[in-house]
């Protein structure tokens, strides 16, 4: 079914929405959520989470990119979740090591930054993106998006991990300058 | 936490950008044959070459160092000149065969055939992708003497594809072992989109035109069959084992060494290690490396290289990430400091990147690369791009070994297969080249008009010695495909798979479209 169809659905409050959502894009949002929960009985419960969501927002949203509106869903309330489990000492490793590597992008402070809203830094960061290479912004996407492993993104793209870890490394390395010549704020 | 809101505000980036991301997968492996075992003895005849001396990183990256006439931007598709396609992702043309010796006396009559059966892929369906090409050659010696030359099939490539682009080579119908070469990297550096000069990415030939360049004038067959580099310069090493940090507690436990050098006399070179940080004002180095957990497929094996001017005294610091800004106690290790040659140091970091790390298993037949190739490779490229030469590019300044050793494996390259040829007075020699070539393409996520479209060149003389009286080109299992652009003058649909090639014309092109596609 296509995603206006499915749109539709829950346009027409028609419970299939969800049945529909789940079988395109369920296998979808459990792989967010597995990649940063690590825990398959928490990742499922973000999926419905995802799914109730989804329903109360629609109406009246019509999200025009509808697997990547449900993936930023999914992400935000698996985060969530793993800061819960964080707190209670359970899981969350994966989350750990990828944060740890994203702090490699946070702009050092120099006092002179702009506080900028969220939407604000991520059209800059989309900027960023758009002009690194195909290859590297799509590894990158992968990594701090989706929260992929770098085996996963690895044996996706048919390439070997040190090229993804030597990609993540320079985007990193790259976004960090970036970010600091647009004085941004994190 | 910073991290965790750039995290969340990497949701809000644009969305096309992750359709992009979630929608792109390389094609799908073919399952091909892996032929290392007539490598493995080419290994030992290149050792032999060599002499005894030490020699010493989807997704393809697009780019050009020269585009065809008309062409696309590096990396960007377009149409390319004689009305053949700049493809993103540029596989090199079939060579002809040449010989070592520049005079010969021989002729050569060649056929060379694309067969488009369709592949096995990995989940079990056969689809099309690539071609299986052989490429036979009868030589003939109109001589009243016996010719015995060293013939040289050359193919476009890179280290890290050999186990499944190698080519098989056979004289007189029998196959025979060949001694394998590489050339240097083919293509170049360019700027991260932004026209500032610098040379931080790859810019991989991305015509037949390219390979043009690299071949008229011999000089590289000339460097490819010539002896290696030796870099016996003696380095500084510092070696970082027995790790121990709080895992428990700390999932991205980080060690780190500071220490401060003079630029103008100390040249660092690093493996192993995840994050620098660096003054240039001052001289200070802060190297860091996530703590080996056991987990995590993180290389154990972490040397600081010292070129020049010893580091002199460094301190060691735990953290609680990469980021170096939590201090934490509990994170130690040993540093071992020897010295050695830059050779002996880079013969055990080739070592471990083909038998050590994960990239085996991503690369069929990567941990039987034969070593002393791959060492001159790098050796090479060191002294052409990375911090030995004399304008290092942008994107080796870093110094940063786990790249340059990755990369020497996956830049793209010109390699020959050598094996003696005896053509007797009077007489003629088959003489068979049967390889799996991958097509140009352009990338699947691009939204290309291109993408689906398969790209094969063929160039009649290019590099050749050989005087060539007439060559012809052949298609076989056309079932699966249909013509989309040649210059060759195929007619599928008059069942005409064979045409005789205008030797005047340097390059053929053919682009095809699988029809399950």
């Amino acid at each position: 079914m296509e995603d206006a169809e499915i749109i539709d659905l829950y346009w027409a409050r028609d419970q299939r929405a969800i049945d529909e959502t789940h079988g395109k894009y369920g296998g979808f949002l459990t792989n967010i959520a597995w990649n940063i929960l690590r825990s398959h009985g928490d990742a499922e419960e973000c999926v419905n989470d995802t799914y109730l969501r989804t329903w109360n927002a629609i109406p009246p949203a019509r999200p025009s990119a509808f697997r990547a509106w449900l993936g930023r869903i999914v992400r935000n309330l698996s985060l969530d979740r793993w800061k819960q489990s964080r707190a209670a000492r359970r899981g969350g490793d994966g989350m750990e090591v990828l944060l740890g590597e994203l702090d490699d992008c946070v702009p050092a402070p120099h006092g002179t930054e702009k506080a900028l809203e969220d939407q604000e830094i991520a059209s800059l960061i989309s900027d960023f993106l758009r002009r690194q290479t195909v290859e590297n912004r799509i590894i990158f996407l992968r990594r701090y998006w989706y929260g992929q492993s770098v085996a996963d993104i690895a044996a996706e793209l048919r390439c070997g991990e040190g090229k993804v870890k030597s990609s993540l490394f320079r985007t990193r390395r790259a976004l960090r300058s970036y970010l600091e010549q647009e004085e941004v704020l994190l | 936490m910073r991290a965790e809101r750039l995290f969340r505000i990497l949701g809000l980036v644009d969305e096309s950008l992750i359709e992009e991301a979630v929608s792109a997968s390389s094609p799908a492996a073919v399952q091909r044959r892996h032929p290392w075992g007539r490598l493995l003895a080419a290994a030992a005849c290149l050792a032999v070459i060599c002499g005894g001396v030490f020699l010493t990183s989807t997704f393809r990256m697009g780019g050009s160092t020269g585009e065809a006439d008309g062409g696309a931007m590096p990396g960007e598709s377009g149409d390319g000149h004689n009305g053949s396609t700049t493809f993103m992702s540029y596989a090199g043309p079939v060579f002809p065969l040449t010989t070592a010796e520049t005079v010969t006396g021989l002729t050569a009559e060649r056929t060379v055939t694309w067969d488009f059966a369709p592949g096995t892929y990995q989940d079990g369906s056969p689809r099309q992708w690539g071609a299986q090409v052989t490429d036979d050659y009868v030589l003939t010696n109109p001589t009243e003497a016996d010719v015995t030359v060293t013939a040289l099939y050359a193919f476009a490539g890179s280290l890290a594809d050999l186990g499944t682009i190698a080519p098989a080579a056979a004289v007189g119908g029998a196959g025979v072992e060949a001694t394998l070469y590489a050339g240097p990297y083919a293509g170049g550096f360019r700027d991260a989109g932004v026209d500032d000069g610098s040379t931080w990415n790859l810019a991989p030939p991305a015509s037949w035109e390219d390979y043009a360049a690299l071949l008229e004038n011999g000089g590289y067959l000339s460097q490819a069959l010539g002896a290696a580099p030796v870099l016996d310069i003696p380095v500084t090493v510092y070696r970082f084992s027995d790790f121990q940090a709080p895992h428990e507690e700390y999932d991205a436990a980080t060690q780190a060494v500071e220490f401060t050098i003079d630029p103008e006399q100390t040249t660092i070179l690093s493996y192993g290690f995840n994050g620098l940080s660096l003054d240039d004002e001052t001289g200070w180095r802060r190297y860091d490396y996530f703590v080996p957990d056991g987990m995590r497929a993180e290389s154990e094996l972490k040397l600081l290289v010292v070129l020049g001017e010893d580091i002199g005294d460094y301190t060691l610091q735990g953290y609680a990430n990469g980021a170096c800004e939590e201090a934490i106690g509990g994170v130690t290790c040993t540093v071992t400091r020897q010295e050695a040659t830059l050779d002996a140091v880079l013969t055990e970091l080739c070592q471990a990147e083909l038998h050590g790390s994960s990239q085996s298993s991503q690369w069929p037949g990567l941990d039987q690369l034969p070593l002393p190739l791959y060492q001159r490779a790098v050796a090479e490229s060191l002294l052409a791009s990375g911090l030995l030469a004399d304008t290092p590019a942008d994107r080796y300044t870093d110094g940063r070994l786990d790249d340059f050793l990755w990369d020497v494996l996956v830049q793209e390259r010109v390699l020959y297969l050598a094996f003696p040829v005896t053509v007797p007075a009077g007489g003629s020699v088959t003489v068979s080249a049967s390889l799996w070539k991958e097509p140009s393409y352009d990338y699947g996520c691009s939204g290309s008009e291109n993408v689906g479209l398969q790209g094969y060149d063929l160039v009649t003389a290019l590099g050749s010695t050989l005087d060539f009286t007439g060559q012809t080109a052949a298609l076989v299992n056309t079932d699966t495909i249909e013509i989309v652009r040649q210059n060759l003058g195929f007619d599928l649909e008059n069942g005409v798979t064979e045409v005789a090639l205008d030797l005047a014309e340097p390059r053929c092109y053919l682009e095809i479209r699988p029809l399950d596609g």
